[in-house]
């Protein structure tokens, strides 16, 4: 996208094996976007149209299942807007918190292969173990937070059980899980060419204006694709309404994609949950759209072709 | 970016012209099964169409699914292995499937044809299953037995039985005996004809319940933020409300399922009698009603003194804590007009999409005869299904007498003859279809009148043709 | 050097130091807080169950109970599971990064026609859940392919790419990397797939560790689809086996916790390892200059 290229200016014969070598390069994926993505998801279009519980034979009913998604569907508007509210808070967190960590954890400090452990430890554990953990530290009565704040003579916060705390408990969680955000951007640090900042050492920049005019730059294709891959994992949220909260109280934690679990694997409503797929495919596309066109602006790319 | 946005048309022509590939030649789309619009790439008829020729010396191979811990899947096993032994033409395995999980897999299996020959299902969704033609008729199961599974626990559609539960469970009230000594409350009844009306609950509640100064609610200087022990909870689960609404004179529906009452005033007044026990009572915690472990919480806990939940709490982990030490008691649940418990169990179907309904059927009467699967009922988690175990007092003797329960007396009043007295109702979903649908949307509809947000009356008038469609089945 | 550059790199050095230690305690804090939930799972495992709902709740075990990880241990059958979730995860993981890897370069340096439309599709695909495809893919796989309890369907999406967030990230980080060193490579008449692996690959090593752990943490907690494709109990996973615990109508969350203590270790050490690599290579940017 960023990096579309112009006609290239080689000559002809460079040309020809170059982009067989790239159609062979794009076998494996070539399979896994026809028989793993786009066919299956045809075949997601297709039950979209019928009535199908998963049981019995299904019957094709045409667009109805959207017409209703948007007319009648008690659970839609609320989901719409609990996801972005969540995605929002989540990827804003998880991205501040995991540069600022990585930048810590990029400068030479003590034990520092240990600390950098630490951090990713949460990505690694199974959902089912940190929602249950996490759940005992927010109960509402009992909880251990609640312990802690009636211990300073603070009142009781609800955490999950409030349809107002919820999301925002639930993204707090999202940010102690980024550790996959802050591994990339580790890696990404590396890739910052060590002779810029000794240069701009020489020349005595601040240690700000060294961040700020060298890291960040050269950081950016990262960055982007930090916030893309947040974005969209976000957008996506499932395994806290699952594990947690079953989309409650009420529907403020009820995140698109559990809504659609909950309609095709629960409550046997599986062409319903497929005409919503398209729904969650639309509104993910759209972000994911704004972002790649907002992204030429600022993306410096050293090694993108000619820009 | 226009390039970009080519792309994106390009790509969305592709899924359609793709849709319609899948879609319409039926015949060379194995792959996806894409073609449910054409209505005849389904699953049962073909399986079922063609019996399997079993030769005498054969044995025909039945698969049982259920869902559990390894233990419980190697335990089943082992009294498959018994079953297997017992008869020379059956041969049963077991398939354990994880609990959070079940449906889930079941539901998947379903799509594609890949169900088990017989299971056990949740039972919000059995008269579904049954409506869509997923389940075999089991009405002839019990011909010619001297004892049937009480009248309560048989899923009915259209008149038919389509399934027994696997076991009985009702709803109790459990205390915590040293907290009552210590606030020198009397036990609660667990005798029906004693049983407790709301009001006087709600009062034994409040002498239950202390903040950090020793003050009970009501009185002057009472700091509801800094409860340190309630007096009672009340379960909030969805399911078990309806107990509530039938007690005040309402219900979730009328008695075939069929028409929604939950709008009527006896109902959403019921509800919120529920919700106040936390929010004007100041006797309950906040019930999230989102976890099993309701009692661990509440009565082993030591932090709340009485609380509502099913009977296999005594098997799960009441009888543990009791070999601990902890001195619990069971009773009858109070109520607001009428006496009500929900009765409910697990159920125990064939599939359709077998092809050896008979065979099934004979591995699942043995099985859920109570001696060979005494291993649920002795520790408590399963209560029997069959009448004689509550009409014969040697049998009775026989299934409470052991350490995992309460004294004898107090469990046969407040479990046994509970159990089959007027008050014990069964669950709607033994007759109600789309019962999984309306819970979950009921579930959702109350979520702010616990933190009272909102009411019970207005969060239901909000969703009230909602909750009638989802009723309907209108899908 | 000048007296005035000598006096400004000491006075540089002695700030630097202060914000190590500033650094150091900052480090410090946020680790306690990042480590405060992973205590609070560690000590549960440690606990008998009516003593994980005490209040007011204990930070530490009345009784430390090892006991538990014995008990644990014999439900959770751990270096089976290890054993069977490594049959999956190795294949997947060097089919996945190295497919990633080539469908990343083809999108960062080659051009050929259609790279737009597929490159497209491929951010597509990117944009639906595992969810969404599950069951026309059970479907396909079991019904089509007849492929009933097996790992292939676990397997076998690895070698068809990776993941598109995979070759994502591939192609981000080739794209960072100066073209004139493979230009220069092309000049002295290098094949692109010999560019591809003496120059773009060692360059990327960072980024291909990283594709090679999050196809192996994906893989070690993907519950939903082993649940799904996974019949046997002897096939089962580590992260089936998680689920062991919960019986009917009742958790045991001590030994699940135990068990949970158990299992992340193997993806802790790979990020150990790995992390040699990806972190504290810094001389593998070297290349570069």
């Amino acid at each position: 996208m960023e990096t579309y290229n112009k006609p290239p200016q080689r000559r002809s014969r460079f040309l020809s094996s170059e982009a067989s070598v790239a159609y062979i390069c794009l076998i494996p994926a070539f399979f896994g976007l026809i028989f793993l993505t786009y066919l299956p998801l045809a075949g997601v279009l297709g039950i979209s149209m019928t009535n199908w519980t998963g049981l019995k034979n299904p019957e094709f009913v045409g667009f109805s299942n959207y017409i209703k998604l948007f007319t009648t569907d008690p659970y839609i508007k609320d989901s719409i807007i609990a996801t972005i509210y969540f995605a929002f808070l989540s990827v804003a967190g998880s991205m501040i918190y995991s540069l600022f960590i990585a930048m810590l954890l990029n400068r030479k400090i003590p034990a520092r292969g240990f600390f950098r452990a630490v951090f990713y430890v949460p990505f690694v554990l199974p959902a089912v173990a940190i929602y249950v953990g996490w759940s005992w530290l927010y109960e509402a009565n009992f909880g251990f937070f609640n312990y802690l704040l009636s211990k300073v003579g603070l009142n009781k916060i609800l955490f999950i059980a409030d349809s107002s705390y919820v999301v925002p408990s639930l993204s707090l969680i999202a940010v102690w899980l980024s550790g996959n955000l802050i591994v990339i951007f580790l890696a990404g640090l590396q890739n910052v060419p060590s002779i810029y900042h000794e240069a701009a050492e020489m020349d005595g920049a601040s240690g700000w204006n060294r961040f700020w005019h060298i890291t960040l730059p050269s950081m950016t294709p990262i960055i982007f694709y930090n916030l893309l891959l947040s974005l969209i994992a976000n957008l996506q949220v499932v395994t806290p309404a699952l594990a947690l909260t079953n989309g409650g109280p009420g529907n403020s934690s009820r995140f698109m994609t559990y809504l659609m679990y909950d309609q095709a694997f629960v409550n046997y409503k599986l062409g319903y949950a497929c005409a919503t797929t398209f729904i969650i495919f639309a509104i993910l596309a759209v972000f994911t759209v704004v972002l790649f066109k907002t992204s030429n602006r600022w993306i410096f790319s050293e090694g993108g072709d000619d820009k | 970016m226009k390039a970009m946005k080519k792309g994106m048309m390009l790509s969305v022509v592709m899924i359609l012209i793709l849709a319609m590939i899948v879609g319409c030649g039926s015949n060379n789309n194995k792959n996806t099964n894409a073609s449910p619009s054409e209505g005849k790439a389904s699953t049962a008829p073909e399986t079922t169409t063609e019996p399997e020729k079993t030769s005498k010396t054969e044995k025909v191979k039945i698969t049982y699914s259920m869902w559990g811990s390894a233990e419980e899947g190697s335990k089943t096993q082992e009294a498959a292995d018994k079953f297997n032994a017992t008869q020379d033409r059956i041969e049963v395995e077991v398939q354990a499937i994880p609990w959070e999980n079940y449906m889930t897999k079941l539901n998947t299996q379903a799509t594609a044809g890949q169900l088990p020959d017989t299971g056990i299902l949740k039972e919000d969704g059995v008269i579904q299953w049954s409506s869509d033609g997923m389940l075999n008729d089991v009405s002839s199961m019990y011909e010619g037995s001297d004892s049937k599974p009480l009248d309560s626990l048989a899923y009915k559609y259209q008149g038919k039985t389509v399934a027994y539960a696997a076991a009985n469970e009702i709803l109790l009230l459990y205390y915590n005996k040293d907290m009552f000594d210590k606030a020198n409350v009397p036990y609660p009844p667990s005798v029906l004809e004693k049983a407790w009306t709301w009001d006087e609950f709600v009062a034994a509640a409040k002498k239950l319940t202390n903040d950090k100064n020793g003050k009970h609610p009501g009185e002057d200087g009472f700091d509801s933020q800094g409860i340190v022990q309630y007096g009672a909870s009340v379960e909030n689960l969805a399911w078990q409300l309806e107990t509530w609404a039938l007690s005040n004179g309402g219900g979730f529906y009328n008695n075939d399922g069929t028409e929604v009452r939950i709008g009527e005033d006896a109902s959403t007044e019921a509800i919120q009698k529920v919700a106040d026990l936390y929010l004007k009572d100041h006797v309950a915690p906040l019930s999230v009603g989102q976890t099993d472990d309701g009692i661990q919480r509440t009565i082993i806990a030591g932090t709340v003194a009485m609380a509502t939940n099913g009977q296999w709490n005594v098997g799960t982990s009441l009888n543990a804590a009791k070999e601990a030490g902890l001195k619990y008691g069971v009773a009858v649940l109070p109520y607001m007009k009428e006496k009500v418990t929900l009765n409910t169990g697990g159920a125990n179907v064939v599939f359709s999409q077998t092809k050896h309904p008979q065979e099934a059927m004979e591995w699942l009467k043995w099985y859920t005869a109570e001696e060979n699967n005494w291993g649920l009922i002795s520790s408590g988690i399963w209560m029997p299904i069959l009448e004689k175990w509550y009409t014969d007092e040697t049998l009775t003797h026989k299934w409470v007498d052991n350490p995992n329960f309460p004294p004898y007396d107090e469990y046969k009043s407040a479990v046994v003859d509970y159990a089959q007295s007027s008050a014990a109702r069964p669950a709607s979903w033994f007759f109600t279809n789309n019962t999984t649908d309306f819970n979950t949307l009921l579930g959702s509809s109350l979520g702010d009148v616990w933190t009272g947000k909102t009411t019970a009356k207005d969060a239901i008038a909000k969703n009230l043709e909602a909750l009638k469609a989802a009723n309907k089945g209108d899908k | 050097m000048s007296e005035l550059t000598y006096v400004r790199l000491k006075s540089k050095k002695r700030s630097e130091r202060t914000m190590n230690v500033i650094t150091l305690l900052v480090v410090l804090l946020f680790a306690f807080i990042v480590l405060f939930p992973i205590w609070w799972i560690f000590r549960t495992s440690l606990m008998t169950n009516p003593e994980i709902y005490k209040y007011p709740p204990s930070l530490i075990p009345e009784n430390w109970l090892f006991s538990n990880y014995e008990k644990t241990l014999k439900i959770f059958k751990f270096w089976k599971y290890l054993w069977n979730t490594m049959v999956i995860i190795v294949p997947s993981c060097l089919a996945g990064t190295f497919t990633a890897t080539l469908c990343g370069y083809a999108f960062a340096r080659l051009r050929f026609r259609g790279k737009q439309l597929i490159w497209t599709l491929c951010v597509g695909s990117m944009l639906l859940p595992v969810m969404v495809t599950l069951i026309p893919l059970y479907i396909g796989w079991t019904r089509g392919l007849g492929l009933h309890d097996s790992y292939l369907p676990l397997i076998l999406p690895y070698f068809c790419g990776g993941g598109a967030f995979n070759i994502f990230l591939i192609r981000q980080f080739i794209l960072s990397i100066p073209r004139e060193l493979d230009q220069a490579a092309t000049i002295d008449g290098a094949g692109y797939f010999r560019i591809l692996f003496s120059i773009i690959m060692p360059a990327i090593k960072p980024a291909m560790i990283v594709v090679a752990l999050f196809i192996f943490i994906g893989l070690w907690n993907d519950l939903l689809q082993q649940m799904i494709y996974i019949n046997s109990s002897d096939k089962y996973t580590i992260a089936l086996g998680l689920t062991n615990f919960r019986g009917q109508l009742k958790s045991d969350w001590s030994l699940t916790m135990a068990a949970t203590c158990l299992s992340f270790a193997p993806g802790v050490l790979f990020y150990l390892i790995g992390q040699k690599y990806f972190v504290e290579g810094i001389t593998m940017t070297g290349i570069k200059n």
